[in-house]
This record gives structure tokens, C-alpha cells and sequence, in this order.
């Protein structure tokens, strides 16, 4: 069936997600290449256009990381190209130093760098704010707030960035990525632009030249020129719109998912008639006289964002300098304590700022214990369950096994962490699994432990471990290990190789034999990699718990310089597996032994598969088998045998 | 012991974190949440039963001897200082290939070798010596393996874990030779503390002793042998009487450490045992003290005789003659009996110095009458 992402009618709407809006923007606007870095909530971007790559005529790929994914896609638009890159709010972190250089060097066919933020951190360990790249590396910020928006400004951004010459930053938010709404399409172009890097023209000749950061103050007052020309276009800008009153008593100022926060608050508080919004979807450079306009409206105003005061501390720089002239305004927001800097907002959160300004307080949103009671009903009539690893998961054998060897081990060795599932061995219950001490960015699980392994002059005696996946390892651990191994660190790095890019839904990577377009590809195989490096490298399963454990304990023992382990382990979601169970499991109860003395359910209250439930009237364990992915671990780990596995037919 | 619990919690807290814990392994074994690891006992997973085997069977937990001496032996054969005393021989293997394996006389591997022949026991279970003096218990069916396993491991072997497995599978009637915190362990078990498993004990139909002074720690030696030779040069090792060294036999000759030297390997539960003769097995056995030559006299064991199926057994060898008889000198059992009580009583200093008041004797009882007599 053909994606509805090329669907060639014009003026039809479809039902999106907004991440699909995104890609059906970049599509419209005619887009040649497509790379990304997986990560919630920004993956859906590059995986519908992977889908459509062939049909699209399309270069799509999952980088190794998210620096790497911008180069390529600024060598398409160094080719003439309209690109598109795409990475979770930290991604722009990382890819930050090539994005400085970048933006100074400007460049030629349409690029656009759309990060998906995760206020709340729903599934991230930060909740940074990359708006604020726009402001300092000096490039164009553009916020869509609905799902058409999102279509839209994607498409438009890219003909802004050509314009002006410059790469253009779109944000998403996880509501909006992961949210679905109605669309409607424009035009696909039907020709695609043919790829040709000019370099042969007068060196500063911005089409024909040498594409650098040079001669820098040169080129920075070049780029400085843009973003006023950005800012003159912004001025006339169909995405920052003014709905309300002529002359509201209160104005709203906002953008992205929180517009529809503000407009759900109105309808609320039934004050259409008194208050305004004045939605930014060009939020970098801010145009000053639009916003002008609409802060003359008024003189009290509330500013709604998620996160950092990122938009009110522009606006009222702005004011400041227009007081003379307009007067001075009244600003609420996040420094009058109406709004928190952290987590995410919602309409309750604005009708009771809102309220609160206009001496309102008729409405009532949730009663304030309902979370409480909803949580308390829930639990009555759902199993208990802990945030853990899925079923059949490989990284709850890894974990099991590297707790026990550290246990035996006595020294009071640690993990240094990063990010993945397996990150969730921080979390750990009841001592099963608590192993990872430190869980920074990815990557430096490594790095950190070739510090630690250094300190051994300083009297450290704790063995040092770390643990990174198979994606991770090609984004960020390579130079940590290169550098652990130049410099005699001692540790151990456990690669826990689940076969894909399994948190965020299996997206290729250099490790795997087919690429993100389903091409096959050549498979970059890590152990190789670190052999080249000197490191001595293992490869064990940790299905095969004792002599995986022994070999722990053993490159525990040996306390020379890197050591890496490799366990491989494919995850029990993994598409390939294709739900199939490897064993049939089930229990012996005349076996069991429950809560004796020789077992006091070690597999519920310790291994805690969600696969295995605890029967309060038998008093013994159960297969849930529905659940149960058939890995067949707990069967080792019953001290009385009476876990049973059988191969499934 | 809070709230009366006598678990795992209480085992760590009494025994594993004080560095009472002998490595004998009765704690291994039982359930998934201890293990042995080197010479050291590892708490995997925290168990919260309130009563459990691992504490019930630990020698190093509180322990009622007099009870246990009652039940166990003959009121008749009792001594204050060696435990029940049937009968003292000295004795060595009149098989010449069993004493060139073994560390003294070869009398414990002639007596199981017999055992295992008699049908007296199918299973022995002796100790291992692995590689990096890293041994264990192994359970062994056929005579010939156990004449392949003789000689003294100084670094503990967690045998009791070893009877723990066995017991639960196939093995009907288990031997074991053991060190006397394993015998106290065995012995515990023996009195059923716990009612989990009760038929495992029952299997138990051999205990032979070997007598004790210390063992060493794992770590710590490797250390003192890394510094003068290297591991894979070892052949042996004994504590010759009165000399006040350690001997270790390697390829090129002995080398000798000094006590001063050794102190400093010994496990630090040693220094709060108080057995050295194995007071709760059937049978005994430790090198004989005797005058003259060491290296000659070392060819001999010292035997107690202390249940009647320790008797039999070593009849059964008289008769057969696996066993040579000697005279035992008339001053032998005394000297042995005056050494006993001395580690008794540096036990007792040690142990109160531990628990910082003399009243509070950790595992032992102050009312114990052999630990009355002591302290006077
Ligand atoms: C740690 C230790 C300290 C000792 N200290 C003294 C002492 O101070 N005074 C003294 O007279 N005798 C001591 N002995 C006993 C002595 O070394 C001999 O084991 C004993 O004399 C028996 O000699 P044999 O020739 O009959 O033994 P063998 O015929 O060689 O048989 C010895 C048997 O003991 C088993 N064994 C060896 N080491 C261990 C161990 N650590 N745990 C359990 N089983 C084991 C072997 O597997 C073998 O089956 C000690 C033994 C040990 C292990
Ligand atoms: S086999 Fe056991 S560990 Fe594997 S999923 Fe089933 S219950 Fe869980
Ligand atoms: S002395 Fe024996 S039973 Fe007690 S904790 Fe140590 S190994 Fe376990």
C-alpha cells in the first residue's frame, strides 16, 4: 500500500501524526536527503520517510549520531539540495559544534534542523531547552503549534532557509510529534533538483565559493545580516497571528502545543471577550514591531511557554526598549511565579494563572486529589507492576549477571551508565539489578569510567565498569574507548548488543546488515573494532548465566588496562524475533517452593520478570503467558527446578 | 538478633560483618542467595526470612555445645578439652602410594577410600585443591578419586556447601572430611534446627576430622607467595610442630615462613574458633606429635576415636590392614589435650576483645561449662 505521506491530491485532509505532518512539509517542499539520529520523540520523522524513500526518490538514513547526521545533510545542501535533519532536544547538543561552523558558513539548497523536545522528560533523562541555540549561534527559530503548522512551517522553513541562506531550526514538542491530527496537503513538487557541488567560483562567492566559517568577522556580520532579513520576514509572517478583543484586558503571548493550552483556558474561563493570544510561530528573531502592535493592545500580559522563560525574557528585552514610546507593561510568567520552569504545562495550569490575574476563580479544574484517587483505583484493579525490564529482556540476564559478579567480586565495584533500556539498572528494586551508579549522555558511561580507572595513584581499589548498547557504541563510546586504552584505564566496558536500536523502536544502525531504506548494507562489527584498538575483546550470551558470570569475574580479576565484553543477546521485542518464543515455560508446583527457606521467591521478589506472577492463595509462582517472551532465563534461575522450559514447537 | 530473626540479615550482621565467618559453606548451597566465592561467603540478594537454615546451620552463630556434646556423644567418653574420646591411636596407611599422596600418614584417605568400599557410605565428599588455591568440595563416588585428592588445603574449601548439594540428589549415605567449623556446622544441622529438608541430614553417615589450628585467608596469601615465589611452583605445605613456621613445598625446595609472616594470612575467624581437634565428628585425625625427627614422624597420624561408627571403621582397618597401629606415647594425649585448651583459651581473649566485653562470648555460651572452666 502506498504511504499516504505521498498521496499526490491536493487540498485532501488526512489524519497525522505530527510527526508525519513534519515529513509530509518536507516532502512538499521537495526534499532530497533525510538524515536523523534516533530519539523520542523525534524518531517518526525519519521512519515515515524511509518508508517512502523509493517511491520519493529520497537519500534517507540513520547516522551514527547527530553530528554526523547534519554534515550529511549539509553536504546535500552544499550540492544544491533542500535536506532535512532530524534529533531529540539533546541531539542538538551534540551536533552544536558542526552547527556553529555551519551557521557561519551558511549554506546554499534549503536545510532545515528539526529537534522534538521532551518537556517533562517523558522519555528522556534531561529536559533541556535547544531553543536557545537560535539566539546564540544566530540562525532562525520556527515553532509550529497544530498539526497543519507542523506540515506548513516545515515546508516554509524551507524556503526561508534559501532565502536567507541559512540553516533554519523547526521545534517540535513530544504532544505535538506524538499527537495526530487533521491535515490538510499541498502540492508535491514532481522534478527533483539534481546534485552538483560548485567550488570553482570567487572564494567568498556564496553559490560558487568556498564553503567555510572564513574570513570570520566577515562572515559573522553576513550572518548577522540574515537573521535581520529573517527578522523583516517575520514581520509579515502568517504564523504569528493575533486572536481576541481589539483592546483585551489581559494578552496572552505563546507558542507551540501551549497555544491550544491557552485557547482551551479562554473557552474555560468563558473570557473570549477579555482576553487575546498572540501566538509566535517565527519565534527567533521575534519581529519588534508586530509585537509592538499587539503589547500596545494592553497593558498586562501573560506569557505561556513550557519550560524556560525562552520567549519572555526576548519580549520584554524588547519592551524594555520600547517603554519610552509604548509605556511600561506588566509581565506574568515564569518570574512572577505564575508558571513553573520545569515539566510541562496544560490548560489547568493556564486557567489558574489566568485566574489568578484577572481575579477569577469560579473554575475548577481536577480537584486537587484526583491523581491521587485515579492512581488509588487503578492499582486496585491492575497487577503491581515496577518500571523494569520488558519480558524476555537480555539486558535483565546482563544486569542479573553483572550484580552477581560484582557481589562475588567484594571490591565494591560499580557501572558508569548511559543512555539506552538498560539505563533502567539505576532504578533498580530491591537490590536485583542496582548496579549503575553515574547515567549521563551517551557515551560517557565510557568516558567516565576511563577516569575512574585512572585512579587507582589516588587509592581507588573499586573495579570500574561501564556499559553502553550496540547504537551507542558507534555514536559517542569510540573515542572514550580510544582514549581509556591510550591511557592504561582500568576497566571494563560490557557492550550489551541487543541487535538494534531497541529503545526508541529499532531503527538501523552501522552494526546491522540492512540500512535505515532496507538496503542491505555492511555491517560494522564492533568487536574488530576494538581489537584494532588493542583492547582484548569477549563475546558471551548472557542467556548462558554461569559462564557468562565466571567470565565476568574473571576480567574482573584481571586488572590490566581495557577490557571489553561483548553480550549478545538479541531484545525480546525485536522485530526479527517476530513474537516468537524461544521455550514454552511453565511451573512445577509441586516443585515451587515459594516463600521456603530455599527460595522465598527469589524469581518475583528478586529477578522480577513480568513474565512471572506471584499466586497470593497457592502461594506459588506463575507463568503469565501472555506476557512471557519465552526466553526461558528463569528456568536457570530457580533454585528448585521447578521453572520448566520446553522448546516451542 | 532484632525482632528474634535468625536469617540471613542477622547472619550478616553477626557473623559475615564481625569476619566470624569460617568459609566452611553450611550456609551455601540451600537457597539462591548465598554463594562462596574464593574463600569468601557472597550475599546475592537480600532474603528476609525470618528464620533461615543459613543461620541455623552456621557454626559461628550461637550455639549450645552442651547439648550438643549430650545428644551427640557418650556422656562416658567426654573431655573438657578434646571433646569424646574413644579411643587415641596413632596410625598410618600401610599402602606406600597413599602415603606418598597424602599430607601425614594418609589415615583420613585410607579411612574414606575404606568407607566408600564398604558400602559404609556412597558418597565422599572431600576437599579439592584448584587451581590459584582456590578449592572446594567435591562429592566423589569411586575409592581411586578420593587417593587423588588427599593432602591439607590451609585456605578453606567451602565443603559443607558441597554436602548441601549432594544431599539433595542422588547420594543415599555421605562421608565427609572436614575441618572442625565444618564438623560444628554438620553437627548443628544434625540436630535439626530448622524443619526444611530434614531428610538431607539424615544422609550424613561419616564424619572424619581433620584436627585444626587456623587456615590461611585467600587474598592475603596469595599476596605473601606472590612476594617469594610463584603460585604454579606450589606442591604443599604443613605447620610443623614447635617450629613456629609454615613450610611450603614447591618444585625447588621448601620455603619457610615465619609466624610473624603468617599471622598476617590468617583467616580472622580462626582467631575465634574454638576446636582443634573436630569435637563432633566420628573420627579425628591430625599429624603426630611425636619426639624426634619431623620429617619422620610426620609419616604418622594422631587419631581420636570418638563415636562407635568411628570405631568400626577404624577396626575394619586393623583388620584389613590398611592401617598400621603404632604405641602412642603416654604424653602424646596429654600434650594434645594441653593445646586444645590453649586455643581455647586465646579464643575466648580474642573473641571477648571482639565483642568488646568478656561477658558477651559472640557464638559461645558463658554458662558453657567447658568455657566456665576456663575462665575460672
Ligand atoms: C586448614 C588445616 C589446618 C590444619 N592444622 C593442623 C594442625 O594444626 N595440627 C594437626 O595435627 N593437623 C592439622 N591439620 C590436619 C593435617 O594437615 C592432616 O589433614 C591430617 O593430619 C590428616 O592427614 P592424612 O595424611 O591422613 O590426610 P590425607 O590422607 O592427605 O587426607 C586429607 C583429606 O582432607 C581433605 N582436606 C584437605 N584440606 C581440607 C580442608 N581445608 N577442608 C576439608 N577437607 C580437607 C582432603 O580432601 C583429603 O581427603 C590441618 C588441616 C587443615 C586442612
Ligand atoms: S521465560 Fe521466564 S524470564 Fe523469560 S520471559 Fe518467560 S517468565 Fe520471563
Ligand atoms: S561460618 Fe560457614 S555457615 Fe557461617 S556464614 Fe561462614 S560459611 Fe556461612
Amino acid at each position: 500500500m502506498m504511504s499516504k505521506l505521498i498521496a499526490q491530491k491536493e487540498g485532501v485532509e488526512y489524519l497525522l501524526m505530527g510527526n508525519e505532518a513534519i515529513s509530509r512539509g518536507a516532502l512538499e517542499a521537495g526534499v532530497s536527503v533525510a538524515c536523523g539520529y534516533p530519539g523520542t520523540p523525534s524518531s517518526e520523522i525519519i521512519e515515515s520517510l524511509c518508508r517512502v524513500a523509493k517511491e520519493g526518490n529520497l537519500y534517507v538514513e540513520w547516522s551514527a549520531n547527530e553530528k554526523v547526521s547534519m554534515e550529511v545533510a549539509a553536504a546535500a545542501s552544499f550540492a544544491g539540495m533542500r535536506s532535512l535533519c532530524t534529533m531529540k532536544q539533546n541531539g542538538v547538543h551534540v551536533a552544536s559544534d558542526f552547527l556553529l561552523h555551519l551557521a557561519a558558513s551558511g549554506i546554499r539548497g534549503g536545510m532545515i534542523l528539526v529537534f522534538c523536545e521532551d518537556p517533562g522528560a517523558l522519555s528522556s533523562v534531561n529536559e533541556v531547552e535547544s531553543r536557545y541555540f537560535a539566539p546564540m549561534i544566530e540562525i532562525p527559530l520556527l515553532e509550529p503549534a497544530n498539526f497543519q503548522e507542523a506540515k506548513d512551517m516545515t515546508r516554509w522553513a524551507f524556503e526561508l532557509s534559501e532565502e536567507i541562506k541559512n540553516i533554519v531550526m523547526v521545534r517540535s514538542v513530544t504532544r505535538l510529534s506524538h499527537g495526530s491530527g487533521n491535515v490538510i496537503f499541498g502540492k508535491l513538487p514532481n522534478t527533483k533538483r539534481q546534485a552538483e557541488f560548485r567550488c570553482d567560483g570567487p572564494i567568498l562567492d556564496p553559490d560558487t565559493g568556498l564553503v567555510f566559517s572564513a574570513p570570520v568577522v566577515y562572515k559573522h556580520q553576513l550572518q548577522q545580516e540574515k537573521i535581520k532579513r529573517a527578522e523583516e520576514i517575520f514581520e509579515r509572517s502568517p504564523f504569528n497571528t493575533y486572536e481576541g478583543p481589539e483592546k483585551p484586558g489581559v494578552l496572552l503571548i505563546t507558542s507551540s502545543i501551549c497555544y491550544l493550552y491557552c485557547r482551551e483556558a479562554i473557552s474555560l474561563l468563558g473570557v473570549e471577550d477579555r482576553v487575546g493570544v498572540l501566538k509566535f510561530g517565527a519565534t527567533w528573531p521575534l519581529p519588534p514591531s508586530f509585537l509592538k502592535r499587539h503589547l500596545s493592545l494592553t497593558d498586562k500580559i501573560l506569557m505561556v511557554e513550557e519550560v524556560r522563560p525562552f520567549l519572555e525574557e526576548r519580549v520584554k528585552i524588547l519592551a524594555a526598549g520600547m517603554a519610552p514610546e509604548m509605556g511600561i507593561k506588566t509581565f506574568y510568567g515564569k518570574e512572577t511565579g505564575h508558571f513553573p520552569s520545569v515539566g510541562e504545562l496544560n490548560p489547568d495550569l493556564v486557567v489558574s494563572a489566568l485566574g489568578k490575574i484577572m481575579g477569577i476563580n469560579s473554575y475548577v479544574g481536577m480537584p486537587a486529589d484526583y491523581e491521587k484517587k485515579a492512581q488509588a483505583l487503578a492499582s486496585t484493579k491492575t497487577p503491581q507492576r515496577d518500571l523494569t525490564f520488558c519480558p524476555g529482556c537480555p539486558h535483565r540476564a546482563s544486569f542479573w549477571l553483572i550484580h552477581n559478579a560484582l557481589q562475588m567480586d567484594g571490591r565494591r565495584g560499580f557501572v558508569c551508565g548511559d543512555i539506552g533500556c538498560y539505563s533502567m539498572a539505576i532504578l533498580s528494586p530491591a537490590g536485583g539489578f542496582g548496579v549503575m551508579k553515574t547515567l549521563h549522555s551517551m557515551g560517557s558511561g565510557t568516558g567516565i569510567a576511563g577516569g575512574f580507572g585512572k585512579f587507582g595513584q589516588f587509592g581507588m581499589e573499586q573495579p570500574v565498569l561501564t556499559v553502553c548498547g550496540d547504537s551507542t557504541f558507534y555514536h559517542a563510546v569510540i573515542p572514550a574507548l580510544i582514549n581509556a586504552v591510550h591511557h592504561r584505564a582500568n576497566m571494563i566496558l560490557i557492550v550489551l548488543d541487543n541487535g538494534g536500536t531497541a529503545m526508541t523502536g529499532f531503527q538501523s544502525h552501522p552494526g546491522l546488515t540492512v540500512n535505515a531504506m532496507g538496503e542491505e548494507a555492511p555491517a560494522v562489527d564492533i568487536a574488530r573494532i576494538c581489537e584494532a584498538i588493542g583492547v582484548k575483546v569477549e563475546i558471551r550470551d548472557p542467556f548462558d548465566l554461569e559462564e557468562t558470570r565466571e567470565t565476568i569475574n574473571r576480567l574482573l580479576e584481571d586488572e590490566e588496562g581495557v577490557r571489553v565484553l561483548i553480550l549478545r543477546q538479541i531484545c525480546g521485542l525485536s522485530p526479527e524475533k517476530k513474537a516468537a518464543k524461544r521455550y514454552e515455560v511453565r511451573i512445577d508446583e509441586a516443585l515451587c517452593l515459594g516463600e521456603n527457606c530455599g527460595c522465598n521467591r527469589l524469581c518475583t521478589r528478586i529477578f522480577r520478570c513480568p513474565g512471572i506472577n506471584w499466586d497470593r492463595q497457592k502461594k506459588k509462582a506463575r507463568i503469565d503467558e501472555v506476557i512471557c517472551a519465552g526466553c526461558g532465563v528463569c528456568s536457570s534461575i530457580c533454585p528448585a527446578g521447578a521453572i520448566k522450559r520446553e522448546e516451542a514447537a | 538478633m532484632e525482632d528474634g530473626g535468625m536469617g540471613q540479615r542477622e547472619l550478616q550482621r553477626e557473623v559475615i560483618d564481625t569476619h566470624l565467618c569460617t568459609g566452611c559453606g553450611a550456609c551455601v548451597g540451600l537457597c539462591p542467595y548465598q554463594t562462596s566465592y574464593h574463600d569468601r561467603i557472597i550475599l546475592l540478594h537480600p532474603c528476609d526470612i525470618k528464620v533461615g537454615r543459613c543461620y541455623m546451620f552456621c557454626p559461628r552463630t550461637p550455639t549450645n555445645l552442651e547439648t550438643m556434646r549430650k545428644s551427640l556423644c557418650e556422656e562416658k567418653d567426654l573431655t573438657p578439652e578434646i571433646g569424646a574420646v574413644k579411643g587415641f591411636y596413632l596410625t598410618r596407611a600401610t599402602d606406600e602410594q597413599i602415603r606418598k599422596d597424602a599430607q601425614h600418614g594418609g589415615s583420613v584417605t585410607t579411612l574414606m577410600t575404606l568407607a566408600l568400599r564398604e558400602g559404609i557410605i556412597d558418597t565422599a565428599i572431600i576437599a579439592e585443591g584448584k587451581e590459584n588455591f582456590l578449592h572446594r568440595g567435591v562429592a566423589v563416588n569411586d575409592p581411586a578419586e578420593v587417593k587423588k585428592r588427599g593432602k591439607s588445603k590451609f585456605i578453606v574449601s567451602p565443603t559443607v556447601a558441597e554436602f548441601n548439594r549432594a544431599a539433595k540428589g542422588e547420594a543415599k549415605k555421605i562421608g565427609v572430611v572436614a575441618t572442625p567449623c565444618q564438623v560444628l556446622a554438620l553437627a548443628k544441622m544434625r540436630l535439626k534446627p530448622v524443619p526444611v529438608d530434614e531428610g538431607n541430614i539424615d544422609k550424613l553417615k561419616l564424619v572424619i576430622g581433620l584436627f585444626c589450628g587456623w587456615a590461611l585467608s585467600w587474598r592475603g596469601f596469595m599476596e605473601l607467595l606472590r612476594k617469594k615465589t610463584g603460585l604454579d611452583a606450589v606442591v604443599g605445605m604443613d605447620i610443623p610442630p614447635r617450629r613456629h613456621t609454615l613450610e611450603v613445598y614447591t618444585k625447588d625446595g621448601t620455603i619457610e615462613f615465619s609466624m610473624e609472616e603468617v599471622n598476617s594470612c590468617i583467616r580472622e575467624a580462626c582467631h575465634y574458633c574454638f576446636d582443634t581437634t573436630a569435637e563432633f565428628a566420628d573420627i579425628s585425625v591430625g599429624s603426630a606429635r611425636l619426639p624426634g625427627r619431623w620429617e619422620e614422624t610426620r609419616i604418622w597420624n594422631q587419631v581420636i576415636v570418638r563415636t562407635q561408627r568411628g570405631d568400626d571403621l577404624v577396626q575394619l582397618a586393623r583388620a584389613g590392614g590398611l592401617l598400621e597401629f603404632r604405641e602412642a606415647p603416654g604424653e602424646a594425649l596429654d600434650e594434645l589435650k594441653k593445646s586444645a585448651m590453649e586455643k581455647k583459651r586465646t579464643a575466648l581473649k580474642s573473641i571477648a576483645a571482639r565483642s568488646g566485653s568478656s561477658p558477651d562470648l559472640l557464638y559461645l555460651d558463658r554458662f558453657d561449662p567447658v568455657v566456665r572452666m576456663l575462665q575460672g
